[in-house]
């Protein structure tokens, strides 16, 4: 017994060694030199595809560069940056969300490109607010990938069947309630209901925020709301619940912000609440045919849509190769080329010139998010302010506070007082 | 005068005796360092300093990207007096450290004690029966295991067989953890495999004398098997019981790294993993990470206290 007992010791030592080795990464350190790139971005399959395809016809043109580019899942991607940043051998390239711009950007961590405007640089017909949007303190740090707003994704066949219209642009948020539980009364398909639980939904949160005046934050980085808001929030959600006009708690908890898991995708609801640039990925998944609106209004109430910048293509401080990076970047977003390749996985292009060129290749879902976004352009109000540090905490308390409300764990009202008290600690501790 | 000198002598002698005694063990053994070599290098460069570095950082607040802030005992205030998520964690994990050790090892003792009555094929059934285990921490068994538990997954479509309709197993809070606790169950086979070979050991005659005198199997299970096989008992419970404070990526892969619904599956080190890698507080993270090695080694110690009340060495 005693002998097993240390051979086993021995052997899980020898094991946990050896698999702690692949974290010894030389690669990085050592690629450094001015005609190489390292890229490092976020994303999914159909990405990669676009994206090493864009690299390899940049290649084929600039045969002097070398690019490395890896990618993972937004998770990993946000801690793996942070570490090389911290370690002092970032990428050249990074690709930047607004979330954290303004963090990378104070920080020194990402560099500005005015410098680059103008000769690698070719974005001046993206418009000021699409400038402006990757800008920091009258700097521009990053060139904006695509445009993005929030929407509704509805299977319009299925709405038909029960005896209504699908959500459309001008659906107020007492219409789309009364909407939602007149689609049970008429559905014929079992286990499914009118939409997904929109309650931890962030996106549409700050939009039913807006059209009453409020935010999610305030410019100085507190919360941009009260706990009666979120308390009514809460109850609006919590109607539907009771009427099954949406999913129950149960359904919706599979739910982890990917499209698999919607439950749009997986037949469960005939609605669902996604960023613009997910409409292709979802239609990929559903066979009927999906369509996308705005999000519900308020009747007298202000915008709540904004356009926002999906992400950006920025470069580190510390790049020995700025300029190359900065030409990729260009070949990416300004050149019908590469820009065609990318289509709209990362959002509808800035450039009016880009949409242009790349309309011919789009799908037939890429031509509903384009005229979307042309749609809902005339809706919008003004970009809020980057979110503050602490923000995606606050989004997954805002998740867990709406499970507690959804598994009757706790009431509207007290879900309304736990999510602003909670934010607040948040909010005051980073 | 001539007593003094030679103590002086003797311990100049001594210091270099010392001085050479380094030397002369590199000598003698450095074939044998060499050999080492990969080992202390990854231990020393790979465990042993970044776990010193995360005992400083552990009193620090240190984002990644700015340099590390030296706060003192701070972070470790924060767990003791506010820190709401950290106390679920603990209640979280315990609950599944306690249900899940003792179910996994009872089945695996059974399964153990019934393919120890030498049937034929036994090689085959022990190696299926011990797959589980190999795969258990796989993320391929996570999402498997996703799967049969979601609300239209193979679990609810057999409960509909006989009529009854089941919730989403993995995505209600109320039974979240029992499914990852059935997930560490299902993974029985390294444990039985060593309470099979433990079987083994005990002596035959002792059970043939058993039943000579009127033992029941109970009886004889009793007083026969539990007390000889305590030793090896003993050796899994540490074994699992640290394993399950350590459970990781079920939990992770099966409530998407959220520790959801309502933090029911927020396991200690996805807490940790949260902390560190989704908030970037690399302080407070560390902080937990030494606590979770006090927890443990406090709660090992305790283990090896109570042997001498409960674990028969025979001698």
């Amino acid at each position: 017994m005693n002998t097993t007992l240390i051979g086993r010791r021995r052997l899980l030592g020898a094991g946990l060694a050896a698999a702690s080795l692949p974290l010894f990464d030389f690669g990085p350190a050592m690629a450094q030199q001015p005609n190489s790139i390292r890229m490092m971005w976020w994303g999914g399959d159909e990405r990669a595809r676009r994206t090493n395809g864009a690299i390899a016809l940049f290649k084929e043109a600039n045969p002097e560069v070398t690019i490395e580019s890896e990618s993972m899942g937004w998770d990993d991607y946000w801690a793996r940056l942070a570490t090389q940043v911290a370690g002092g051998n970032a990428p050249d390239f990074i690709q930047m969300d607004y979330r954290y711009m303004v963090e990378y950007a104070r920080r020194g961590a990402i560099r500005p490109l005015d410098e680059y405007l103008g000769k690698e640089l070719q974005i001046a017909d993206f418009g000021q607010v699409n400038l402006d949007s990757c800008s920091v303190d009258g700097k521009l740090y990053g060139g904006n990938v695509g445009i993005n707003a929030f929407a509704v994704f509805s299977d319009s066949a299925a709405w038909e069947e029960a005896g209504l219209e699908a959500p459309s642009y001008d659906t107020t948020w007492d219409e789309f309630s009364a909407k939602c539980a007149a689609f049970t009364a008429g559905n014929t398909r079992t286990r499914m209901r009118a939409t997904a639980d929109g309650s931890g939904q962030e996106g549409l949160f700050e939009v039913w925020l807006r059209t009453q005046g409020k935010a999610l934050f305030h410019p100085d980085g507190t919360l941009g709301y009260d706990a009666a808001d979120a308390g009514r929030w809460f109850a609006y959600w919590a109607d539907l619940r009771k009427s099954k006009g949406c999913v129950a708690a149960d359904v919706q908890a599979l739910y982890k912000n990917s499209p698999e898991t919607s439950p749009l995708v997986v037949g469960r609801a005939a609605t669902d609440f996604v960023w613009s640039n997910g409409f292709e990925s979802y239609q990929k998944l559903v066979a009927a045919e999906l369509s996308l609106v705005g999000a519900p209004v308020l009747e007298g109430g202000e915008p709540g849509q904004y356009l926002k910048p999906s992400q950006m293509f920025s470069i580190s401080e510390t790049s020995e190769s700025p300029v190359q990076t900065a030409r990729l970047i260009n070949f990416l977003i300004n050149e019908p080329a590469g820009a065609k390749i990318l289509g709209l996985d990362r959002g509808v292009p800035a450039s009016p010139k880009i949409r242009e060129a790349i309309k011919p290749d789009l799908s037939e879902a890429g031509r509903k998010v384009v005229d979307f976004i042309s749609k809902v352009t005339p809706q919008v109000g003004p970009l809020p302010p980057s979110p503050p540090q602490g923000a995606g905490e606050v989004n997954a308390l805002l998740i867990r506070i709406s499970q507690e409300v959804g598994f009757d764990v706790s009431t509207p009202e007290q879900g309304g007082v736990n999510l602003v008290d909670e934010a607040a600690a948040i909010l005051r501790r980073t | 005068m001539a007593a003094h000198n030679t103590v002086a002598t003797s311990n100049a002698r001594k210091q270099v005796a010392a001085g050479g005694w380094l030397w002369g063990a590199v000598r003698r053994n450095g074939a044998g360092y060499l050999f080492l070599a990969p080992w202390l290098i990854g231990f020393f460069c790979l465990t042993l300093g970044p776990a010193l570095v995360s005992l400083y950082l552990s009193f620090t607040n240190y984002d990644l990207l700015t340099t590390p802030e030296f706060v003192g005992m701070q972070n470790y205030v924060r767990m003791a007096t506010a820190d709401p998520k950290f106390i679920a964690s603990i209640r979280v994990t315990l609950l599944y450290v306690a249900l899940s050790v003792p179910l996994k090892l009872a089945f695996a003792l059974a399964v153990a004690m019934v393919l120890n009555r030498g049937m034929r094929g036994l090689p085959f059934y022990r190696a299926i029966f011990y797959l589980p285990s190999l795969l258990g921490t796989s993320v391929a068994i996570a999402v498997l295991w996703r799967q049969l538990f979601a609300a239209d997954g193979m679990v609810n479509s057999l409960l509909a067989q006989f009529g009854v309709e089941g919730p989403s197993w993995i995505s209600n809070p109320n039974y979240s953890l029992y499914t990852l606790v059935v997930l560490s169950v299902w993974q029985f086979g390294s444990p039985m495999i060593i309470f099979l070979a433990g079987l083994r050991q005990i002596p035959v005659d002792m059970y043939e004398a058993a039943s000579l005198d009127g033992a029941s199997p109970a009886r004889q299970f009793f007083r026969i098997t539990l007390p000889l096989l305590s030793p090896v008992i003993f050796f899994n419970v540490v074994i699992q019981t640290i394993e399950a404070f350590k459970a990781f990526t079920p939990a992770f892969i099966i409530s998407g790294g959220s520790g959801g619904p309502i933090n029911s599956t927020l396991f200690y080190t996805l807490y940790l993993y949260q902390e560190a890698f989704s908030y970037f507080r690399m302080g407070y993270a560390s902080a937990l990470a030494w606590v979770l090695v006090v927890l443990i080694a406090v709660f090992t110690a305790f283990s090896f206290l109570t042997t001498k009340y409960w674990v028969h060495y025979d001698d």
